[in-house]
């Protein structure tokens, strides 16, 4: 669950109002695309949810945790109920695919009968099973994408953050991603992805959040957003 | 592998990866352990010389050079009554002379016997009270036909202001030392963490936390403290022996090897190389953790 009471933004070192008096609410086990042109403002409302910025004023609540009070050693216990996903899939080349999505269960302090179970478990979910010992550069772009998304799910968070997970990805493959993070919302994890691309999003008939210059200019439960 | 075991290993990795920074703060790591170490041994003989002279505590009062054996031997009962002199030992100048003739060769003491030696007839003296040594030598030389007292004190005195001396200079260049590889491994550390600042992004953005990502890093530092630490011990073994060896050459004395005082210094080497390996890496480490902001998705 995330709640923005009259968020902004503005970045300190050059004064960018990023996010403008922003409110909203996205409840648990909603899917919604972010939308908005380049600078709108859609990577900082996703930095703010993780916690990675402070807002500058106004009130945020994410998985019941208030952000704006959050104290620094708090945030990675925030950031563990939530699954990142990048643009540029920010796999570790040096370790195979088994390796990347057990880093992320090593890093919240796993133990390792845990993570022997669990790894192949998600590897399988996103169809990867087959890959696990190959490297990252092995991989197609696709491919690549899923491994981040399994690391992002293998920690079983509440919800999935993904920036533009389809920008570095053809098109045919960004549509498997997007069906792929459908089916785990299917399962009740909440789904938030930014991405450019609308004819992807008007076929999956899900809640868009438009963004543009820092506002919320529209937020439709289906494909009838305003196209920027 | 457990996740502490993985740490470990990533430790050991930075550490390979970074091998000159690494080698460059074991070296200053080691001056300073090393200089430590050998003003601690030397502290330690010296402190054993001191004792051990002071232990003989033979003092050598020398009479008169005209006094004739007679008038010496009687000196004796004089100087037995000085007080604070438990003992005295009448020291023959014919015996002497011989002493010198046996271990210098015959031709130049062989006619310095009987009337034309030149050596005083002489006592040597032990103290009861050595604190009050000063004041014995000043009743000592007020006895009459007393020429002269000589002591290995001033010796001892010498040797431990010289030690002192030393270990004051040392204590400096230790201090110097010290700083100079905290500074360095806190460099290397921070090198490595740039490095590793793609993995470290990753570790934040699943929920690791800043106690987690820091382990290698200080694991790094500590491996940098305690390499340093053993090869330092090994290079005061090696030194200290030779060091030894070449002075019983010119004093010979029990000298104290390192053998025998090693374990309090290892002891204190591993745990100065943990402290400053810690340390500095912690150092870079507060630095490169607690800046706000882009640490997730700005790299
Ligand atoms: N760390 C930062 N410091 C200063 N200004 C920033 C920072 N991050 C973003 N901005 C500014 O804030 C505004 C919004 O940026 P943001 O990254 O949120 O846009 P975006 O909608 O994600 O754009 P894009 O589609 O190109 O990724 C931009 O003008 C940008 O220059
Ligand atoms: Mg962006």
């Amino acid at each position: 669950m995330i709640e923005f009471n009259n968020v902004s933004k503005v970045y300190a070192s050059n004064g960018v109002h990023a996010l403008d008096n922003v409110s909203l609410k996205i409840d648990k086990g909603e899917m919604v695309f972010i939308v908005g042109a380049s600078g709108a403002g859609k990577s900082t409302f996703l930095k703010l949810i993780m916690r990675e910025e402070k807002p500058t004023s106004g009130s945020i609540i994410v998985n019941n945790m208030h952000l704006e009070t959050m104290r620094r050693s708090k945030v990675p216990y925030l950031r563990r109920t939530m699954g990142i996903v990048f643009q540029d899939f920010r796999l570790i080349s040096k370790m195979t695919v088994y390796e990347n999505v057990a880093f992320a269960m090593r890093c919240v302090g796993k133990r390792n009968d845990a993570i022997k179970k669990r790894v192949p478990y998600i590897l399988e979910l996103v169809g990867l099973a087959d890959k696990a010992q190959d490297h990252p550069s092995e991989l197609s772009g696709g491919e690549q994408q899923r491994v981040s998304l399994a690391r992002a799910l293998v920690n079983n968070p509440e919800m999935i953050i993904a920036d533009e997970p389809t920008g570095n990805i053809d098109p045919e493959m960004s549509y498997e991603i997007i069906e792929l993070l459908s089916e785990i919302n299917k399962r009740g994890t909440t789904v938030l992805i930014v991405t450019h691309e609308h004819e992807l999003v008007k076929s999956f008939g899900k809640r868009v959040i438009t963004i543009d210059d820092g506002r919320v200019v529209s937020d439709t439960a289906d494909d009838r957003f305003v196209v920027i | 592998m457990s996740s502490f075991g993985y740490l470990i290993k990533e430790g050991f990795k930075n550490l390979a990866h970074n091998r000159l920074m690494s080698l460059a703060s074991i070296g200053v790591l080691i001056s300073c352990l090393v200089l430590t170490g050998s003003a601690i041994m030397l502290t330690i003989n010296v402190a054993n010389i001191v004792d051990s002279v002071g232990d003989t505590n033979v003092t050598k009062v020398f009479l008169d050079d005209n006094m004739t054996k007679l008038e010496a031997v009687y000196k004796g009962k004089e100087l037995k009554e000085v007080d604070n002199i438990v003992d005295v030992q009448f020291i023959d100048k014919d015996e002497s002379i011989e002493a010198y003739r046996e271990q210098l060769g015959d031709e130049v003491f062989a006619n310095m016997t009987g009337d034309d030696n030149p050596l005083p007839y002489a006592y040597s003296i032990v103290m009861d009270d050595l604190s009050k040594y000063d004041d014995t030598i000043a009743l000592i030389k007020n006895v009459p036909g007393v020429a002269s007292v000589s002591s290995h004190r001033d010796v001892a005195a010498k040797l431990t202001s010289l030690s002192s001396f030393i270990t004051t200079m040392s204590l400096w260049i230790i201090l110097a030392l010290g700083i100079i590889s905290l500074f360095i491994i806190s460099n290397t550390i921070r090198m490595t963490m740039f490095s590793h600042r793609f993995e470290i992004s990753i570790m934040k953005s699943v929920g690791a936390t800043n106690a987690f990502v820091r382990v290698p890093f200080i694991i790094e530092g500590i491996v940098i403290g305690l390499i340093s630490a053993i090869i330092s011990i090994v290079l005061i073994f090696v030194l200290s022996d030779a060091i030894i060896s070449a002075a019983r050459n010119i004093l010979d004395f029990p000298y104290t090897r390192f053998t025998e005082v090693m374990w309090p210094i290892i002891g204190i080497f591993c745990a100065a190389g943990v402290v400053v390996g810690a340390l500095g890496s912690a150092v870079s480490i507060r630095r490169f953790l607690t800046h706000e902001g882009n640490e997730v998705l700005g790299w």
